[in-house]
């Protein structure tokens, strides 16, 4: 981080002292709880029978909310593991748990740094997702840009993160990413730097240059989870263990009850202790696949498919019962669908409509925003973009990338061409001769579609959007066959809000003290975020920033 | 995309088929749960295999690890390699697990299979035995 960065903070910052009061920790529930215990006669405990007593004393086996008002059944106490039924322990200077795109990193990273590294995976391979992700180049970029840059992320972010960590990935993101690039690469993986062709709309803020590092692990259906089982060979080859199929169980406590390992489960139902001089690094991402906890955290959420799995939210009841603290609710999401048509047309403001057929938004609203008008069951994340055939000449001066009809053809599910670039599965893009064949092949009630239509090429004959706003030179008709038509499906990419962490990624305790020997970083790491959905400002934030944490938590372990 | 029968045919004959081969060498059959026809289960009993191969505790049943079916199915490359030519892609390798998803998630025993890509590959229209 900057040495002249002018926002200095001075002990506590704000950031952090509205976690430990607000988040979710053993420690912040135990005392609340003291604090209501008078509440208790109120609610007529006295009446209970000793079972019903014995099962709202559940503080023992569940984690509570941050008022002690809900049992969170989500994140059940960890049960002791018998010595007897550890068939193995294994020593090594630092543990990962999770091979993703920050525990990956993290495990070269610190194996670079002379350390012995071990990585226990639940899956059978390194898992992510994704191509892009992004840093920042210090030699070629202003540092007011660099500044403007981040101030506009904090905006993004709702203000509610914390400032230190935005900064730590501005500044270091540049060296990190092409860190991973290069190491990647000597894997085998095709990866390339793209530089700053893709941040179309960042080169400059606020006037001030910023120039970027962004690596590319694609074309589809290659991704960063390929990238990473590269990167992974990588890490092999400097001495890194991989334990896959071998899901944590839990931390292993020191007497002081710092952490100093983790317990494991193989397929064989034998447990093995993976025991850490240095410290464990918890990289296990997020839990949306964790229905309660999600119900807890986001209950927007309760419609939108998954696009992950085994998402179960592992590391966030390893850290609390270690006495770490969740962050509060309000939780950051991220939708999208890069995959159903072009991803840069994702944000042209053509006419949106829902899942039956209706315009429903004003259209200059980001993809990545568009799932909060899309939360009911009927709808469900599906809406549709809606052009016709002079699209390329009447949007051509609109923000984005507009991809020609042949094109589109690569995107059409109905085309019999073999796809390329794409997964074939997900593409959804349509194309008809009338409104009634396209609404259908959308999947849209027919004549809800055609009133659609109709009403917004009314709206763009009269130059003004009396429905939703829109600016005039973002009306244009849809008229002209063939008609077009992108059906988007918004589901859930990744959730990014998790445990408080300090500038070592080092999880801090209800006091705001550090926890000896127990690291976070990656989605499970809070901090970073903070708004209702995941900015698309920086394409290829979430992984530029899983790869920058990764590689500098992985060197300060190593280093302890 | 359209179903494509007679491949799902020919795919499911050699799934049968892998299957019978693993119980010609027949265990007789000393207690079997009732199942409902169609199901895995019902299929496992009738070829005479016992509660106890698969549940460690019959009394209290649990889940069954995955390394209980590559103990009698053989690894699951082997499967993957059996069934490369299904269309649209393969199933048994795929960019989530490599060869080794859980059979579970998709085979069940004491309920109906299912095809658990589909929910996010709405044109992976497998039938699953």
């Amino acid at each position: 981080m900057s040495k002249d960065n002018s926002q200095d903070e001075k002990g506590m910052d704000q950031y952090t002292e509205d976690v430990l009061e607000r988040g979710i920790s053993r420690r912040s529930f135990l005392s609340r709880t003291a604090l209501g215990a008078a509440g208790v006669g109120l609610l007529g405990l006295g009446s209970v029978t000793a079972k019903n007593a014995e099962a709202a004393d559940s503080s023992k086996e569940f984690a509570k909310s941050s008022d002690g008002g809900a049992t969170l059944n989500f994140m059940p106490k960890p049960k002791p593991i018998a010595a007897k039924d550890i068939k193995t322990t294994l020593t090594f200077d630092v543990i990962v748990v999770g091979a993703g795109a920050s525990g990956v990193p993290a495990a070269l990273s610190a194996a670079e740094n002379g350390a012995k590294v071990a990585v226990i995976q639940k899956h059978p391979m390194p898992v992510s997702q994704g191509n892009t992700g992004s840093g920042i180049v210090l030699a070629t970029s202003d540092k007011a840009g660099i500044e403007a840059l981040v101030a506009k992320l904090m905006n993004d972010n709702n203000h509610r993160c914390n400032p230190a960590l935005l900064r730590q990935w501005a500044y270091n993101s540049g060296e990190a990413v092409s860190w991973v690039i290069d190491r990647a690469k000597k894997g085998g993986s095709p990866v390339v730097d793209q530089g700053s062709a893709p941040q179309r709309g960042i080169r400059t803020v606020n006037g001030y240059t910023v120039n970027y590092v962004t690596s590319f692990f694609g074309p589809k259906p290659y991704t960063t989870g390929d990238g990473m089982r590269a990167l992974a060979k990588t890490a092999e080859k400097a001495g890194v263990q991989f334990f896959f199929n071998m899901p944590a169980q839990q931390l292993v406590h020191g007497k002081a009850g710092e952490v100093i390992g983790v317990i494991a489960k193989g397929r064989d139902g034998k447990y093995t202790k993976f025991l850490a001089r240095k410290g464990v690094i918890l990289a296990t991402g997020d839990y949306q696949n964790n229905e309660a906890m999600c119900n807890y955290f986001i209950p927007d959420l309760k419609h939108f498919g998954r696009k992950q799995m085994d998402r179960t939210g592992d590391g966030f009841a390893l850290a609390y019962w270690a006495g770490g603290v969740i962050e509060p609710i309000g939780h950051t999401k991220m939708l999208h669908d890069f995959d159903a048509g072009p991803a840069s047309m994702c944000d042209m403001p053509f006419l949106s409509v829902n899942r039956k057929g209706k315009r429903f938004v004003n259209e200059t609203v980001d993809m990545s925003l568009y799932n909060n008008y899309l939360r009911d069951a009927e709808n469900a994340g599906h809406y549709s973009q809606v052009f016709d055939s002079n699209y390329m000449t009447q949007a051509a001066t609109w923000p984005g990338k507009l991809v020609p009809p042949e094109g589109l053809k690569n995107y059409m599910p109905d085309d019999p061409a073999p796809k390329h670039g794409v997964f074939d599965s997900l593409v959804n893009t349509h194309v008809a001769d009338t409104l009634e064949e396209l609404a259908r092949k959308l999947e849209c009630d027919p004549a809800t579609f055609v009133a659609s239509v109709k009403r917004y090429n009314e709206l763009c004959a009269s130059r003004k959007d009396d429905d939703f706003g829109k600016p005039a030179d973002r009306l244009i008709p849809v008229e002209k066959a063939p008609f077009y038509g992108i059906h988007r499906r918004m589901r859930i990419s990744t959730l990014c809000s998790g445990m408080l962490v300090n500038e070592n990624h080092q999880a801090l305790n209800a006091d705001g003290k550090p926890i000896k020997g127990l690291f976070v970083i990656g989605n499970l790491g809070g901090g970073f975020y903070g708004g209702v959905d995941y900015p698309l400002t920086v394409f290829g934030l979430s992984l530029g920033r899983c790869y920058t944490f990764g590689y500098m938590a992985g060197r300060h372990v190593a280093k302890l | 995309m359209k179903n494509r029968p007679i491949k799902k045919f020919i795919f499911a004959l050699s799934l049968v088929a892998f299957l019978s081969g693993i119980f010609a060498a027949g265990v007789s059959a000393s207690s079997s749960k009732k199942g409902k026809d169609g199901e895995l289960g019902t299929l496992h009993a009738s070829m005479g295999i016992t509660c106890a191969q698969c549940h460690e505790n019959v009394k209290k049943p649990a889940a069954v690890p995955m390394l209980k079916c590559v103990g009698c199915h053989g690894p699951t490359e082997k499967l993957a390699a059996k069934t490369a030519h299904v269309k649209p892609r393969n199933p048994h390798e795929n960019r989530h697990y490599g060869t080794e998803a859980d059979c579970n998630l998709c085979h069940h025993q004491h309920k109906k299979s299912v095809n658990f890509c589909l929910p996010c590959h709405q044109r992976f229209d497998f039938v699953v035995p």
